[in-house]
């Protein structure tokens, strides 16, 4: 289990604060109770259709914004620098159940929405002035906050599914600007790459 | 090398030897001499004495000699060292060396033997302190270290000081090895004094290419530079090196990693690999590779330009992945620019700096701002994420008492630092806030209070501040105020000297008295200050009215500055002879009341009345000086208004009045009036009122001993136009060559100047042909008159020509232009002397021909007879003259010939054409065929049947050969036969032609008038032409049954008796045009026949 950074404590924090931040999730037994807070939209399935595809449909420009806010050899590099060999990324099997898709759905967008974290994290300190890749930056890891929150609503409402165990992307606090920049580029390449997948499978 | 010179004193056993040799022969002598030296020599050798004696030092205190010691010295030998200028001082050695202390300058003997071994020879040395070597001790480094992140090695050694005597200088040399085969980078030397005493020393070197990439090494040797010591001074040996290597772990890394360095900088920059490296690069710059130790390659950057805001990018390419680090290229801070710092307040101090040239670094290499106070206190600039319009300021609380400020501002960012300082007296730089919370109090009308709130603790200073006052219409002021600096921030203000009953807008600023700034601008306060008393009466006039009954008096309301408040109403008062009568009371709006008086002298007073009073009186004499000599001038102004100048008059001790009015109004007429000092000579009258192109009168009274006399009456246009009706015009009387226009008066309102003519233009032209074209337009047939007289309202046009259509034209004009243009168009009247002159040639010839011929026929009568009238058979027995009953039948008189089929004779007809005036054209009704008499019937054989047809001539065919003629006939042939042909002719004229009718045509027309007045004119023609027709025209209208034509009941068939000529007659059609009468004729017309001038 990788570093937890600091952008994902007070996600997690928000959205398991019940059961406190760090630890992971098993997921809960099909006899467990499970309640939310805030009762489930009545159309849920189809707001994480539409987050899924609002998120597919900015995931090229979010990736293009970033690796050309890196600067050269990025853009003319993708290959190397910005692949999406991401090891350690949760799987997702879009031929399986709506259940299990939404299982694997979480963890990919908790997944996510740390590594947006990290990378928002690093490029406010590296690139200052790139106002436009922090709005988008922000714009995703909002709509990555509300996609998990509507998919945990609807593991709750239909498969009493409480808690998944989540696994997170490395922590790039540690790391040399360029690590930051390569780790950022790759994250965001895997991003673009699943996405697209995930938005077909629902 | 030491160079010691062994010196072997006689030794005992070549003194014997030689003492046996110099008994024999010389030679022989020599020879054994030499034998005998050399063996000598090798006993010598094999018996041994201690040889080759050489001294060093390392600290100068101690000598340390060793020697050679002899083949023959055995374990356990004993050496006596002896120096012999020493007090005989010796020292005893198992070993082949020895220290001794350091000896004196000079030479000193030496001696070595071997104790207890007898026989053997004593080695004597001459030693000095110049065959000694200074060799130091090899430095031992004490501690190698390296900062990787700044590629710098620190050396640590001991100088072992105190083994030395005395103070000396010391020379380190130091090298740096670089990867496995020791490849020097660096070699220093580094200069230190010791001084009797250990003392360790540090040394630091900054790499050019990381630590990281390669193996480093370090030795040190020195050198002692003493300069009193005489012998040979050498370096030490190098001490053990020592390495400063890096660990990798077994993942790829480039270094440096995240390095800030300064734009232009050289710098390396290596990849510790364990994978082959295919390329690096910067940014988009491939560079070349330099290979390090095993795997590792390294690329070195010359001057190196500016990075963007995330780094610049500096990558190594493996087969399969790209590793890289960012390097961060910038400048130093610049030196804060433009420090100030000021106070809003006098609680904080605020400063504020522009950061200069930019350093290309950003987020955690920014540059940090530091504010120090020379009293130990500081504050740090924080810097706002993602400034968009970063503002430099930083904010220093003011200590208790503390007036002169000293601050240095320090800039730093991992490049390098600057800082700027500044000395400051915090009460000169003060620049307050904007003043808050404007109230205003009244004091009086004319006075108010002025207060307001100014945060910031002044109680030390005193505050200048402004005020500006603004009034409507007014130029605003500005007064300046020094009040005294209070703690509580409240200020307040007497603001004197205003207008009562006016409203007032109030601003503040504020500075201090040793001026810095001003403050920014309050907010307005707008305040309206109580009523006064009015301080004038209104300015008054006075007309009677029409009947000259009742005056009306007539006041002005009084501008806001001088009612000094609402001006609630009027009362209006006479007095005559003293006695004052309060006539009324006017409230306001009103500004006008109506007195009914007498004649007599009165004195009119109008005061007006406000809230708080009333004002002075004003006053009006109602009776007006008569003035005889009185004239209406004119004047024309200048756009906006109207210069009246005027002689001085003494006699005028009171002021003008100027009035003035619409001079289309009735009386009485009043717009406004304007009064002017008594000593002025001119006025220029403006009004809102006024407007171009209208007739203003002008009256100016001078004031004399409280009575208006009315001394000038000027009407006038502020400004002239052109008058927009034409004037009315009519032709009152026509001739042949001359008509006669009178026209009417534009009225005033419409003429809307001062009228200064009218121009007349005239040309020919017909209504319908003539179109109006361009009067201006320079055309060379258009006549203008220009009349000028204005009283002038006729105007006769002569030269014209007879019956010509003419186009008038008259317009106005004034000087603001030409007005409209009106035009008729008359026809001039016919010259009737021309046209009796034009009738009267032509009869007069046709008489004496007619004359000449009768004559001749008559005295060649039988000879006609005989050639055209041969016997003449009894008509009894021809049939062709059998003439059908129901034909003759009523009208027995009239007999035809006939001939069926008929060849008509080619008949040669001879017509005229002449013009004749329009306007009294005569049309062709029909055509008249006149009869010859009954001869007819005496010609029954050869009767022709000849047709009468007029030509067809076209009216506007010109006719020029008309002219020179004089109304002369021009004349025309026609083919008799051609007329035959029905299509060629008008069907009116088809209608009049008698069909059946060819071959004659009459030579002339005459004209023949329809009118009764002209009857008596018809018959004197006839008798002066002396040729009459042979009978009525009536009766010629026959109809011959077997002629082809006699089947179309619709013709009228005119047939002559022989091929005599006759008259033909035409009659005249009166004009039905009275404005422009034409002639109605399509084709052939008197008009023409009389054309003498061509129109164009």
């Amino acid at each position: 289990m990788k570093v937890l950074a600091a952008g994902v404590v007070p996600l997690l924090l928000v959205l398991h604060w019940k059961h406190g931040a760090g630890s992971p999730l098993p997921i809960t037994p099909v006899n467990a109770t499970c309640a939310t807070r805030h009762p489930c939209h009545s159309n849920l399935m189809n707001q994480i259709r539409n987050q899924l595809a609002q998120l597919n449909g900015s995931a090229n420009a979010l990736f293009i914004l970033y690796y050309t806010a890196q600067g050269e050899p990025f853009p003319n590099n993708l290959d190397k620098l910005c692949g999406p060999n991401v090891t350690d990324f949760p799987p997702f099997h879009a031929n399986s159940t709506e259940k299990t898709r939404l299982v694997e759905l979480y963890r990919i967008i908790a997944y996510l929405g740390a590594s947006l974290g990290n990378i928002t994290r690093d490029q406010k300190v590296l690139n200052p002035n790139a106002l436009s890749l922090h709005s988008k930056l922000n714009a995703t890891a909002d709509i990555m906050r509300g996609l998990l929150s509507n998919v945990l609503c609807r593991l709750c409402s239909k498969y009493h599914v409480a808690h998944v165990d989540v696994a997170y992307g490395p922590d790039t606090s540690g790391k040399d600007v360029f690590q930051k920049k390569k780790l950022g580029c790759q994250l965001l390449g895997k991003y673009k790459q699943v996405i697209a997948v995930v938005a077909q499978a629902f | 090398m030491m160079n010691i010179s062994l010196r072997l004193r006689r030794p005992p056993w070549m003194v014997d030897s030689n003492g046996r040799r110099m008994t024999s022969h010389f030679q022989w002598l020599s020879l054994t001499f030499i034998l005998l030296y050399l063996m000598n020599q090798v006993n010598s050798e094999k018996r041994g004495a201690p040889r080759d004696l050489k001294c060093i030092t390392n600290n100068l205190r101690v000598w340390d000699c060793s020697w050679k010691a002899p083949s023959a010295a055995g374990h356990g030998t004993v050496y006596e060292i002896c120096i012999e200028n020493r007090s005989h001082s010796c020292y005893q050695s198992e070993k082949t060396n020895t220290k001794i202390p350091a000896l004196l300058p000079g030479d000193h003997e030496i001696t070595i033997n071997r104790l207890y071994d007898f026989g053997n020879p004593i080695s004597k040395f001459t030693l000095n302190e110049k065959n000694v070597s200074l060799i130091p001790d090899t430095p031992e480094i004490l501690n190698l270290s390296a900062d990787f992140s700044t590629s710098t090695i620190h050396l640590k050694w001991n100088d072992r000081g105190s083994v030395f005597p005395h103070q000396l200088t010391v020379i380190w040399e130091i090298k740096i090895l670089r990867k496995e085969n020791m490849e020097i980078v660096k070699l220093i030397t580094h200069n230190t004094t010791v001084n009797g005493k250990d003392t360790v020393h540090h040394w630091s070197w900054t790499s050019d290419m990381p630590l990281e990439c390669a193996i480093h090494s370090v030795g040190i040797r020195c050198y002692v530079d003493d300069p009193h010591f005489s012998g040979r001074k050498e370096w030490s040996d190098w001490s053990p090196l020592k390495n400063i290597s890096w660990s990798p772990d077994s993942q790829t890394k480039v270094f440096p990693q995240d390095k800030v360095i300064l734009v232009g900088s050289d710098i390396t920059f290596c990849c510790v690999t364990q994978e082959k490296v295919l390329s690096a690069q910067i940014g988009q710059t491939n560079c070349p590779l330099i290979h390090l130790d095993g795997e590792n390659v390294a690329i070195k950057i010359h001057n190196i330009s500016v990075s963007a805001n995330s780094g610049t990018n500096v990558v190594f390419t493996t087969e399969d992945n790209i590793f890289g680090t960012v390097i961060f290229v910038g400048y130093p801070p610049d030196i804060p620019q433009k420090v100030n710092c000021e106070t809003y307040d006098l609680k904080e101090i605020v400063c504020t700096w522009n950061p200069g040239r930019p350093t290309a670094l950003v987020g955690p290499r920014n540059t940090s701002y530091t504010l120090f106070e020379f009293s130990g206190k500081y504050v740090r600039f924080k810097r706002v994420e993602a400034p968009t319009n970063e503002s430099y300021q930083l904010f220093f609380q003011m200590r208790p008492n503390q007036e002169i400020y000293n601050f240095t501002l320090s800039a730093r960012n991992p490049l390098g630092r600057s800082e700027s300082t500044i000395l400051i007296n915090i009460t000169e730089k003060v620049y307050p806030r904007i003043p808050t919370s404007i109230k205003v109090k009244d004091i009086n009308s004319t006075a108010v209070m002025l207060s307001w709130h100014l945060p910031g603790n002044f109680a030390k200073i005193k505050l200048l501040c402004q005020i500006e006052i603004n009034k409507t219409n007014s130029v605003q002021e500005l007064r300046n105020v020094t009040i005294k600096g209070v703690e509580n921030s409240s200020y307040l203000v007497a603001v004197d000297k205003l207008n009562p009953y006016t409203i007032y807008t109030f601003r503040i600023r504020c500075s201090t008295e040793t001026f810095w700034k001003w403050s920014k601008w309050s907010n307005e306060k707008k305040y309206l200050t109580t009523e006064a008393i009015p301080s004038k009466g209104p300015d008054t006039w006075r007309e009677w009215s029409s009947d000259g009954k009742n005056l009306i008096i007539y006041w002005k309301p009084l501008p806001i500055n001088e009612a000094n408040g609402k001006i609630l109403s009027y009362n209006v008062s006479c007095s005559l002879d003293e006695e004052t009568q309060s006539l009324s009371e006017i409230p306001d709006p009103q500004h006008k009341a109506e007195l009914q008086l007498d004649k007599n002298d009165y004195i009119i007073s109008v005061v007006a009345k406000n809230s708080v009073g009333s004002s002075p009186p004003s006053k009006i004499a109602s009776m007006e000086i008569p003035n005889d000599d009185l004239k209406v001038e004119q004047a024309v102004g200048m756009g906006n208004g109207i210069l009246l100048t005027w002689n001085y008059d003494p006699n005028m001790t009171c002021d003008y009045v100027i009035k003035w009015c619409n001079s289309s109004r009735s009386e009485p007429c009043l717009m406004d009036w304007k009064k002017v000092p008594s000593n002025s000579t001119e006025a220029v009258i403006e009004s809102d009122q006024f407007r171009p192109g209208v007739r203003y009168s002008f009256f100016l009274y001078g004031c004399r001993n409280e009575g208006y006399q009315l001394l000038r009456s000027i009407i006038g246009y502020i400004e002239e136009l052109a008058p927009i009706v034409a004037p009315n015009f009519t032709v009152e009387d026509t001739s042949a060559d001359s008509i006669l226009v009178k026209w009417e008066d534009i009225p005033v309102e419409e003429l809307r100047g001062f009228l200064r003519g009218y121009l007349f233009y005239f040309e020919k032209g017909e209504r319908d042909t003539s179109k109006i074209r361009g009067l201006e337009s320079g055309r060379s047939d258009i006549k203008v008159k220009n009349i000028t007289d204005l009283s002038q309202k006729t105007l006769r046009i002569a030269d014209l020509q007879g019956k010509t259509s003419y186009h008038l034209v008259l317009r106005a004009y004034t000087d603001g232009g030409m007005g409209p243009e009106k035009s008729m168009f008359v026809v001039t009247k016919e010259n009737s002397v021309g046209l009796i002159i034009a009738i009267l040639i032509p009869v007069a010839v046709a008489v004496i021909v007619g004359v000449v011929t009768s004559i001749l026929c008559y005295r060649k009568r039988e000879w006609i007879k005989e050639t055209f009238y041969p016997d003449i058979p009894n008509p009894e027995n021809c049939k062709a003259l059998q003439f059908q009953k129901s034909v003759c039948e009523g009208n027995s008189a009239l007999k035809t010939l006939e001939m069926n089929p008929c060849t008509p004779n080619n008949v040669e007809v001879l017509e005229t054409r002449s013009a004749v005036p329009k306007i009294e054209d005569t049309e062709i009704i029909s055509p008249i065929a006149e009869r010859p008499e009954e001869s007819s019937d005496a010609e029954a054989e050869n009767h022709v049947v000849v047709s009468y047809c007029p030509p067809v001539i076209e009216e506007e065919t010109p006719n020029p050969g008309a002219d020179e003629a004089g109304g002369a006939s021009q004349v025309v042939y026609i083919d008799i036969q051609s007329m035959y042909q029905p299509q060629a002719k008008p069907e009116e004229e088809q209608e009049n032609d008698p069909v059946g009718g060819a071959g004659y045509k009459p030579q002339m027309h005459l004209p023949v008038t329809s009118t009764v007045d002209d009857l008596a004119a018809e018959d004197d023609l006839d008798k002066a032409a002396g040729y009459r027709p042979q009978a009525n025209v009536n009766t010629w209208n026959l109809v011959s049954p077997d002629s082809p034509r006699s089947t179309d009941s619709n013709s009228e068939i005119v047939s002559f008796g022989s091929p005599c000529s006759i008259n033909s007659r035409q009659f005249l059609i009166p004009p039905k045009d009275e404005d422009s009468p034409k002639s109605s004729g399509g084709g052939w017309s008197f008009t023409n026949f009389f054309q003498n001038k061509p129109n164009d």
